[in-house]
């Protein structure tokens, strides 16, 4: 016996784009507050499998930005060779510290992606605000990450470093990346739950993405018109502030003229521009991941 | 306004799902996924070609103090329902709300991570489940005593038997203090032993008066647990009320249909009852009457008084007798008698149906009363029947000697 079909849209149709994403924003807060002592607990979990054999754990942590340092150096080493001029610990310094937070968002987007396709069993069995599987996955990944940035903090002074204040910048260069990494594992990691292939493009694109990013070198070096372009990235522009700061020892709310040809370095705007990137990137993410989760069970 | 009490209310509710594997290519990923969020179409309330409906406008509520059961063959719903109580999915149309803390047990060990230990693993699953730190620390004792791994409390879940996580798994969700439980054929984990210990806690809880929902393939419990039970079938319900009436359904609907009317049957059944406890030990004797009016001279091939006794759990037919073969004479007039039979079978629920049919056409003149026995524990045996096997002496010589 045919049954009648329901064709009434269900609620918010017409209520109004922004106060729609505003209304699920303010329920992914109040959501996630609920759920501390889960996300404590999913971290917890990343961190003790990881760190379960302790050497194998601070390995871990220590072994890709020091891998990252070694090949920098490498190819710092034969650049500079090719211009004519001296490698200087500051520029390995700069490496190791660009490498901790490269490593960072490039370990974390990998083990984020499939922080939702590798969890059927949760997400068809149980209710908890999805997104806490992705964030403790980041979250995780920012132990490591403060585990190297440890080590670098023990090994810069041996090479002659000294802090400056400038070194503040530091934890709101940090707090950027953090957003901006949340915001890319929300997206991959939702991408993945519904289209398989995403995995593959993300190792593709963790792979080679360090050579797009200013890791090994720094923006100038590609030419004075390249800066800006590159600086678009919330990435690069995290990346070269810290750099900057900690390593230069420059106040990142002033702009930096080259001493040579007075071409801008770093401007304030890099920073602006970036978190404004990163912070908006996350609320739309955020949403659209908020929008969506009720398939995943469906999909996964 | 005083507290709001824990309640469950499905209304109008409806699910769509897609048929079979969908396959989607990384091009139009983002597109989509963008322009189909900010419109809202997520959650299309329409039909397409591929999709069909899990759930058709079911609706009930579920009171505290009350039990409701939800049965049905595979496909019929069931899991779409929890799984919409739950949040985990969201109905296409209609509305539900669950009112108080939910207890869920869909899948019990669902968060365990095998390279961490035992207790590491209550405070994680215990969190997915919904409970704090320092709530499961003060159950944790308890929680340990209940599943019976004191000894591999602090080794990695890895080195567990299955039956040691089923356990661990279920003595976490046991420690829920739900105001609204919603379980899915958890019942049954571990060994003997241990299923009866989890099915007692359950039955304390769906007991201790707050609305649970519970889905199971064991109509027993269900009959059991149950203040309701709703039936479905490809995703509508079908009945909803008494558990003795709701199964009772669900088993005809399982059989062959009936031919109703047909023709007038010549006997009619005025009363039937149960004489005695309805509830007896496996192996004793349960006693119904039944009494109605013989309007005709009965053929040759009429079988006035079918009886038919079938497992309520599995749905078979344990035994078959009718007023023909017990040579019980039946003139035109009012009958009334008394029947006993030897329940020499397992625990749990037995229907007993009373029909009229034509033994040469197989037809059905009347589906007449149902009764209902419980068998409990008795006589201890393996098998579907009793056969009171006993050792005789002489035949056992007997077969060693040739």
């Amino acid at each position: 016996m045919p049954k009648p079909t329901p064709t009434e849209i269900p609620e918010n149709g017409s209520a109004g784009v922004l106060a729609g994403v505003l209304a699920d924003l303010r329920e992914i807060i109040v959501d996630l507050s609920h759920s501390r002592g889960l996300i404590y607990q999913l971290t917890l979990r990343d961190i003790r499998v990881r760190y379960k054999q302790a050497v194998m754990g601070f390995a871990w942590a220590i072994l890709s930005p020091l891998l990252i340092v070694g090949a920098g150096t490498v190819l710092r080493v034969a650049m500079l060779r090719m211009s004519g001029q001296q490698f200087a610990a500051i520029d390995a310094g700069g490496i190791a510290l660009k490498g901790v937070m490269w490593g960072f968002f490039a370990s974390t987007l990998s083990l984020g992606t499939t922080a939702l396709s590798g969890n059927p069993n949760l997400i068809t069995k149980v209710y908890f605000a999805r997104e806490v599987l992705p964030l403790s996955v980041v979250l995780a990944g920012a132990f490591d990450a403060l585990v190297g940035a440890g080590a670098v903090a023990i090994v810069l002074p041996l090479t002659g470093w000294r802090p400056t204040w400038a070194v503040l910048w530091l934890p709101f260069l940090a707090v950027i990346l953090f957003t901006f990494t949340l915001a890319i594992v929300l997206a991959v990691s939702c991408a993945n739950l519904f289209y398989r292939d995403v995995r593959y493009l993300v190792q593709v694109l963790v792979s080679f993405g360090i050579f797009f990013v200013p890791v090994f070198y720094t923006p100038a070096m590609l030419g004075a018109r390249w800066i800006g372009p590159q600086m678009a990235n919330p990435l690069a522009a995290v990346l070269e502030g810290a750099r900057l700061s900690v390593m230069d020892g420059h106040n990142l709310s002033v702009s930096l003229p080259s001493a040579t040809d007075g071409v801008l370095l770093w401007s304030p705007l890099y920073l602006v521009s970036s978190a404004g990137t990163a912070v908006l990137m996350l609320a739309m993410v955020a949403v659209i991941f908020r929008r969506a989760q009720f398939r995943f069970a469906e999909y996964v | 306004m005083g507290v709001t009490t824990p309640q469950i209310t499905f209304d109008g509710v409806w699910k769509k799902f897609r048929r079979g594997e969908v396959h989607n290519s990384l091009r139009d990923l983002l597109p989509a996924l963008t322009r189909r969020a900010f419109k809202g179409e997520f959650l299309r309330p329409d039909l397409a070609a591929s999709e069909f409906w899990a759930l058709r406008d079911v609706s009930f509520s579920v009171q505290p103090g009350q039990t409701l059961g939800i049965i049905g063959n595979n496909g019929a719903g069931k899991s779409t329902v929890l799984k919409i109580l739950t949040r985990i999915l969201r109905p296409n149309r209609g509305r539900y709300a669950v009112r108080g803390r939910i207890g869920a047990l869909l899948e019990i060990a669902a968060g365990f991570h095998q390279d961490l230990t035992g207790r590491e693993n209550i405070f994680l699953q215990g969190a997915i489940m919904g409970m704090g730190r320092r709530e499961l620390r003060r159950k944790l004792d308890d929680i340990v005593a209940f599943s019976g791994v004191e000894a591999s409390i602090d080794s990695p879940v890895k080195t567990y038997s299955s039956g040691m996580n089923a356990r661990l798994g279920f003595a976490i969700a046991a420690h829920l203090d739900p105001e609204v439980l919603i379980i899915d054929e958890a019942l049954s984990v571990g060994d003997y032993a241990f299923q009866r210990k989890a099915f007692g806690r359950i039955r304390a809880l769906a007991t201790s008066g707050i609305p649970v929902v519970v889905v199971s393939h064991q109509l027993d419990r269900i009959s059991e647990l149950c203040t309701d039970v709703l039936l479905l079938a490809n995703g509508e319900r079908v009945e909803h009320g008494r558990p003795s009436d709701v199964i009772a359904a669900y088993l005809r609907g399982d059989g062959n249909t009936i031919a109703h009317g047909a023709k007038p049957s010549p006997v009619t059944f005025a009363q039937a009852a149960v004489v005695g406890p309805q509830s007896i030990r496996s192996g004793a004797f349960a006693r119904i009457r039944l009494g109605g009016v013989v309007s005709e001279p009965l053929g040759e091939h009429i079988e006035p008084i079918g009886i038919v006794v079938r497992s309520a759990q599995t749905g078979d037919t344990v035994f078959e007798t009718g007023a023909s073969m017990l040579q019980l004479p039946l003139p035109p007039g009012a009958f009334e008698f008394e029947l006993e039979l030897q329940m020499n079978v397992q625990p749990g629920i037995y229907l007993i149906d009373v029909d009229v049919w034509d033994r040469a056409t197989e037809e059905q003149f009347l589906e007449g009363p149902r009764l209902t026995i419980r068998v409990v524990e008795g006589d201890t045996f393996l098998g579907t029947t009793n056969l009171n096997a006993r050792l005789a002496a002489r035949d056992r010589e007997a077969a060693f000697v040739s």
